[in-house]
């Protein structure tokens, strides 16, 4: 790879400005703001399903002009801050697919049963902040939203590459463009100013061994996202079940009896979530 | 009744101008040279000050608004500046200069009285805004209390600190107490625009205490909703240890080793209903003894005053 061309990516990729969300979320979130009885609970439990708004959410209360530089790592708590609105004014200025692909729903879900599957794993393992490695869950993937953003063309050369050789997205990306979409998840997450509980699962999730101040948020999401992807709800981008990091696994604990009933809690809980994302998907009111 | 000061020549408000600003329930008072206009500013300082370029001697009216615009009580009365568009070709320093507006000649009577009202609204808004919060101090805070001792319906006035701030200080330095400061601000004026919009009021007394006013019958569910917002955010705020000692070790006035709870808010509400009330001071005095009880709970707590009821 050489590193002109890695450095012209990088410097592509750094200056994303405004990610694009599903039109159905932003429809949806519209009606609520107009409904004077919406509550910023409601709009909150919306936004939590989405990693495009949830990232900017963040991104906005970490920001130094609302003034908790890299603080905030729970959603609940940005939108108690940001008050009502803010975000309706955030969803007003949401952008929106031009043209909404197949892959771009997919990613949505994946991301979305990402954060289902960190949110039941940290329960059952009693880690203090439960929604936090949830919202870590949602935002994971970020990076691949802006590589496929701002580099279309590429893009779809990594998925070409995946499929021809059989090899994974993210080796795909090193070999195209000489990063992976975790490391551009982790600049954007950084320069956003997240907290380093948020940017950490981003940076680690297929490396958590790399973790440094977060290693059990980072084992949870890398293993969260091992099982979403096991379960085959929503798309990644590929075919292939990550492999499962021998450190993360010894730091989690749990014995291979655990995980049918976590499987298990998983699955009913992505029923809740199928219904939201049927719902959403055809342009559908729903209560939320 | 607004008083303006007219600091210039005859000529500077058209007699058209007086009539319509006097129509409107202004007082004018003309001063043609600066000692005069000087003297009218220390000795009983108008509203609102409109001066022009050069109006009796050379860069007299620079020392008048450097008079005004220097004294820290006087600095938030707006002034105008009357110019001429040609004086405009020469780029004016406006550091030199502290004015709120400027108006060009020649001018409708209309157009005067328009930029008037805005500067009175403009300064309503913000003249008094605490710098770290942005939300209206003291000034703004009694005339919200008076506005709401004048009307029939029950309003409460409500006063929220924070507990356990000094410490909090003292062990994460002071920038992290600004950041919660903050916190508080925004967790309680949003609180109060989503449940009770209407003659609700939200202001900053200065350091960790807040007053905010809402209706009486609103009082319970925001006060409610304010506690529990303020405990979900609260632990963004705390280091993982000290969540999970659940207080922390710092030093009293007194200089004594103490434990102190973690951060939490207490909220005194002073109900106004039944005209029990007819000065702030009245309403102040209350809600600190209220106060003096509600801080003796553990936790986030409110009391509301309801003893005359």
């Amino acid at each position: 790879m050489d590193d002109k061309k890695r450095a012209q990516f990088k410097k592509v990729l750094r200056e994303i400005k405004n990610l694009p969300t599903l039109p159905g979320i932003v429809a949806k979130l519209g009606k609520m703001a107009e409904n004077p009885d919406t509550t910023t609970e409601q709009m909150g439990r919306v936004i939590s399903k989405d990693h495009i708004l949830a990232s900017k959410l963040l991104r906005l209360v970490n920001s130094a002009f609302y003034g908790f530089p890299q603080r905030i790592s729970s959603l609940n708590s940005a939108i108690i801050l940001l008050g009502f609105n803010v975000i309706k004014s955030l969803i007003i200025s949401a952008s929106i697919f031009e043209v909404m692909e197949a892959q771009d729903v997919e990613l949505w879900e994946h991301s979305l049963g990402c954060a289902v599957a960190c949110n039941v794993l940290a329960r059952h393992l009693g880690v203090k902040d439960p929604e936090e490695i949830s919202t870590a869950g949602l935002i994971h993937d970020i990076g691949k939203v802006a590589i496929k953003m701002e580099l279309p063309k590429e893009y779809e050369m990594i998925t070409a590459l995946s499929q021809e050789k059989n090899i994974s997205r993210l080796e795909a990306e090193r070999e195209i463009l000489g990063l992976d979409h975790a490391e551009v998840g982790s600049w954007l997450a950084r320069s956003w100013n997240l907290p380093d509980k948020l940017v950490e699962p981003i940076t680690c999730h297929h490396e958590p061994q790399l973790a440094r101040e977060e290693p059990m948020a980072c084992a949870i999401v890398h293993f969260g996202n091992i099982l979403i992807r096991g379960l085959g709800y929503g798309h990644a981008g590929d075919i292939w079940v990550p492999p499962l990091n021998s450190k993360a696994w010894k730091l989690l604990a749990l014995a291979p009896a655990d995980i049918d009933p976590l499987l298990h809690e998983i699955e009913e809980k992505l029923w809740e979530v199928k219904g939201f994302s049927l719902d959403i998907q055809s342009g559908q009111e729903g209560e939320a | 009744m607004p008083r303006i000061l007219i600091a210039g020549n005859d000529s500077l408000i058209m007699p058209e101008c007086r009539h319509l600003l006097e129509a409107k329930g202004y007082t004018l008072k003309y001063c043609t040279n600066l000692p005069e206009a000087l003297g009218q500013v220390l000795e009983d300082p108008p509203d609102l000050l409109v001066t022009e370029k050069g109006f009796s001697g050379k860069n007299d009216e620079v020392e008048l608004i450097q008079a005004v615009k220097t004294c820290l009580q006087k600095a938030n009365i707006p002034i105008f500046l009357v110019v001429d568009e040609i004086q405009l070709q020469v780029e004016l320093d406006w550091d030199h200069y502290p004015v709120d507006d400027i108006i060009t000649r020649s001018f409708i009577p209309e157009i005067l009285l328009a930029r008037i009202r805005l500067a009175e609204s403009r300064m309503a808004r913000a003249f008094d805004n605490n710098p770290l919060s942005r939300l209206p101090g003291n000034t703004s805070i009694i005339r919200a209390i008076q506005r709401v001792l004048r009307e029939a319906d029950g309003y409460a006035v409500c006063y929220v600190d924070i507990d356990n701030f000094k410490p909090y200080n003292d062990r994460y330095g002071f920038s992290r107490g600004d950041e919660v400061i903050l916190m508080v601000a925004r967790v309680v004026a949003n609180v109060v625009a989503e449940l009770a919009r209407k003659g609700s009021f939200v202001g900053h007394i200065g350091g960790d205490d807040f007053v905010f006013i809402v209706r009486e019958e609103m009082v319970e569910p925001v006060c409610q909703k304010i506690l529990t917002n303020f405990d979900l955010v609260r632990n963004m705020f705390l280091s993982a240890e000290d969540i999970a000692m659940g207080e922390f070790v710092g030093r009293d006035r007194q200089n004594h080793e103490t434990r102190f709870g973690l951060l939490s808010l207490s909220i005194a509400a002073v109900t106004t209903g039944g005209g029990r009330y007819s000065h702030y001071g009245e309403v102040s005095s209350a809600a600190s003894q209220l106060k003096h009880c509600v801080k003796k709970l553990d936790g986030s707590n409110y009391l509301v005053d309801r003893r005359n009821t």
